[in-house]
């Protein structure tokens, strides 16, 4: 049992030493500033306005808080404004619904990221002048019935999607009955818009004209009907197909970014995003002629880096978390079941206590840990003037405050399931209230909730997927940026789905054997029962000691 | 072996009904003898525990009223009575496991039922239950060094000798390394007897030692009683053994719905109860503990 104890404690200061590293870590990145930074947001997943690569081929830029690099047409934009500006560009990855947050909470300077200022967003946020404007156009089959149309009305009958939250969708929602169009569920990405596409499931989708020409590049099967706004195609608004930079109210910079843009003339616009769908067909392996298993191997030869991080970051984060959340399940625990202090100054603070633990508890059960992550990360941001917490050590922030409340109640259940005698025997021989925790009920109680602990920590190797959504590069986080580049959809998250298996499998029978482990020898030795002393104790110990090694 | 305990058990069983026949008409005959044997204790001693008016209440339902006895250096005091008569509710407040409502109970002096440390108090006066409740998740040699370990602060190799006189004393010396749930009843108690020794305590209460063994387990573990208290050791023993606490005791206290009925030496409570109550349960303790040996 001492040996279990002794173990648990070393991966406790383990997890808490690497905690400390990373801290420390992004502590002194924050300190080498030479020049004044630009930090520009954007998601680096809507080819071909910004996308992740691999390398810094085409004078990509290095994303600051994830792998790779950031490119496109917004990248080619944000550096004509950091070099006008004389700053320092800093490319900061986001999810698209992060973005406008980041901008009020002061973490970004500028969204370049392909966003219509639409009027809804100038409640928060302002924008600068269009640095592009686009058409709406829809994706087909080549093969398909609608290659060949020529309007919106040629698509009578069609299923058609659009990406969730974009205008995109609100011009289809729009025409959709007018045209006797049916309007598919919103999807997420591009990526699983074609591999929807691909598969039949649906007949086309909404896409700007960039990105349309992007992904037919990169899907030899597909190609894209030209529709002009308000003349053939959808009925949209200029503030809707216009793209614009975002920035708080008030940002002193903005004039001289307008300058900027209006520096650059409509044509020097088109060869930019000329340049920027050629990068993105340079960037994603278009090899049409693959089969399932070279696309799978593809994926591992070029990605395997990603992949090894991402699988690093998951289980970092599965142990801290449930290395603290047990701790921090151990303490309520114990704290619970203190008895009711005689002193009524005490009694009332242990109240207190409890009503708050309570809440805690209750809180961060009853929320999804997505929601959670969200409203830390940025209600950090907020009460801080936009500086946010290192993403690493906000993630395991979140992941162990989020265990800890389940560790608490499966803590207090263990500590009930042993035996009450237990607690008699220990206070009979003189054992105050924390000794008789320690080295009788906890021990017991420990064993009694291992495979609920295992539980927790299988829960948290998979479900700390949703830490993506502050940017945490988890094994998810990478998935899905590996699926943007490949559009390999399918075959992306298989691979995922393969290693978050293994991972499980892998950690469930680890924890068995440590259940085992705990439960000790089956049979004991009886020992001559002439000449024993503590020193023949010892020795007869070594000796088996030895035997065994 | 077995069989000679039993029918030592038989012959003890006799001799009690034959005391008890004796004592209904020769009353006033052993008076005067016991009477003497209580003269032989220094009468200016202090007692370790001096219990006062202590009253117990579970709700409206009261458990104990008004008890009142002394427990001094060497004294092995047994408490007997009916399930119910409220013995072991009187053992579990001397320990403090249940807060007495009424009295006090005072320990060298101080009325402990205010105290602020029952640990410290605990440490001198241990309890052994009817349970054994011996740590699971130790081995047996763990039981017995925890105590003097991280209560008593002692080294390991000071705790291990410790706990090894006194596994050794019980018997239980070859199983240092088997974990209770190895062993048998009446091997668990006597580590559990051995784990409140390695205390070095001032008294030990013992709550129905043998009421959970198997009946051929029940001679081990009270021998290793009558050998303790033979040694001098204080014990105050909760039993239904009555030919253990006519044989051993010093002192044998008759409790019945939750008062003391009757108190005194064992040959004043075996031999000459005064109380009609105390002749009952007498009488009913015997034909049952004959039966139980006949079946047996």
């Amino acid at each position: 049992m001492k040996r279990t104890v002794k173990i648990i404690s070393l991966i406790l200061v383990l997890s808490v030493v690497v905690g400390c590293v990373f801290a420390l870590s992004a502590c002194n990145k924050n300190d080498n500033e030479h020049k004044e930074k630009l930090v520009v947001g954007l998601e680096c997943a809507y080819i071909p306005f910004n996308f992740t690569q691999m390398t810094d081929a085409n004078g990509a830029v290095k994303i600051s808080n994830a792998e790779g690099y950031a490119n496109g047409y917004d990248i080619l934009i944000a550096k004509r404004i950091a070099d006008a500006l004389g700053k320092e560009l800093v490319i900061t990855k986001l999810d698209w619904d992060s973005l406008v947050p980041g901008v009020k909470a002061g973490t970004l300077d500028l969204i370049i990221a392909g966003m219509s200022p639409t009027a809804e967003r100038r409640e928060s946020i302002d924008f600068s002048d269009s640095y592009y404007e686009s058409n709406l156009v829809i994706v087909v089959r080549q093969d398909g019935r609608y290659a060949r149309a020529t309007s919106l009305a040629d698509f009578a009958g069609a299923n058609l999607v659009a990406q969730q939250g974009t205008f995109h969708d609100a011009a289809l929602e729009a025409q959709a009955a007018t045209y006797g169009i049916t309007r598919g569920t919103p999807m997420a990405t591009f990526p699983d818009m074609t591999v929807a596409l691909n598969s039949k499931a649906i007949d086309g989708y909404v896409a700007e004209e960039p990105g349309a020409i992007a992904d037919c590049a990169a899907n030899s099967q597909l190609t894209y009907v030209h529709l002009k706004n308000n003349e053939n195609g959808f009925k949209a608004s200029a503030e809707d197909t216009s793209l614009a930079i975002g920035m708080r109210y008030g940002y002193d910079q903005k004039d001289a970014i307008n300058n900027v843009l209006s520096g650059i003339s409509a044509d020097e616009r088109l060869s930019l995003m000329e340049s920027a769908v050629q990068y993105s067909t340079d960037n994603s392996s278009s090899e049409t002629q693959s089969t399932f298993f070279t696309r799978i191997g593809g994926i591992f030869q070029k990605y395997y880096a990603w992949i090894l991080k991402g699988v690093g970051y998951t289980i970092l984060v599965a142990i801290v978390g449930t290395v603290v959340g047990l701790f921090i399940g151990l303490l309520i625990g114990m704290y619970r079941t203190l008895d009711k202090p005689k002193n009524k100054f005490l009694a009332v603070l242990k109240k207190i206590g409890d009503v708050i633990l309570s809440i805690y508890i209750e809180v961060f059960r009853g929320t999804p840990m997505m929601v959670q992550a969200m409203v830390i990360f940025w209600g950090f941001a907020l009460l801080n003037d936009g500086n946010t917490m290192n993403v690493t050590l906000a993630g395991l922030i979140i992941v162990s405050i989020n265990t800890g409340a389940y560790m608490a109640e499966i803590v207090r259940g263990g500590i009930i399931s042993v035996d009450k005698g237990q607690f008699e025997g220990a206070q009979a021989i003189g054992m105050t209230h924390s000794q008789t925790m320690w080295n009788v009920i906890l021990p017991q109680a420990l064993r009694n909730i291992m495979p609920s602990v295992a539980n927790e920590f299988v829960i948290n190797i998979k479900d700390t997927s949703v830490l993506n959504v502050i940017g945490f590069t988890e094994l998810f986080f990478y998935g899905k940026s590996i699926a943007l580049n490949t559009y390999a959809t399918f075959e992306t998250y298989l691979v995922i789905a393969a290693i978050y298996f293994v991972l499980t499998f892998t950690i469930t029978r680890i924890l068995r054997l440590v259940e085992k482990k705990m439960d000790g020898k089956k049979d004991y030795r009886i020992m001559g029962s002439q000449n024993m002393d503590a020193e023949s104790i010892v020795r007869e110990n070594k000796a088996t000691g030895e035997n065994q090694q | 072996m077995k069989n000679d305990e039993r029918i030592e058990n038989i012959e003890t069983i006799n001799d009690i009904e034959n005391t008890v026949q004796n004592a209904e008409t020769t009353v006033e005959s052993t008076e005067n003898d016991s009477s003497t044997s209580l003269l032989d204790k220094n009468p200016v001693e202090e007692p370790i525990i001096e219990i006062r008016h202590l009253g117990k209440n579970f709700g409206d339902h009261e458990v104990l009223k008004d008890i009142d006895f002394d427990v001094y250096k060497g004294d092995v005091t047994c408490i007997i009575g009916s399930s119910g008569s409220g013995k072991s509710t009187l053992l579990r407040c001397i320990n403090l496991f249940e807060t007495p409502t009424a009295g006090e109970i005072y320990y060298h002096g101080e009325d402990i039922t205010k105290t602020k440390s029952a640990p410290k108090y605990r440490e001198k006066v241990t309890m052994v239950f009817q349970s054994f409740n011996l740590f699971n998740n130790m081995s047996v040699l763990s039981n017995c060094t925890i105590g003097p370990r991280k209560v008593l602060k002692m080294k390991k190799t000071e705790a291990n000798e410790i706990a090894l006189k006194y596994l050794e004393l019980v018997g239980m010396s070859a199983y240092v390394n088997a974990k209770p749930k190895q062993l048998s009843g009446g091997q668990k108690q006597r580590v559990a007897i051995a784990r409140a020794l390695a205390m070095s305590p001032e008294v030990i209460l013992f709550d129905e030692p043998t009421s959970a063994l198997d009946p051929e387990m029940v001679g081990e573990v009270l021998e290793v009683m009558k050998d303790l208290a033979e040694s001098g050791l204080t014990m105050l023993v909760v039993t239904h053994e009555m030919a253990f606490a006519r044989d051993v005791a010093n002192k044998v206290v008759f409790m019945d719905g939750g008062v003391i009925v009757e108190q005194g030496s064992p040959d004043e409570i075996f031999t000459s109860p005064k109380e009609d109550r105390t002749k009952a349960f007498l009488s009913r303790m015997l034909q049952e503990q004959s039966r139980n040996s006949q079946n047996a």
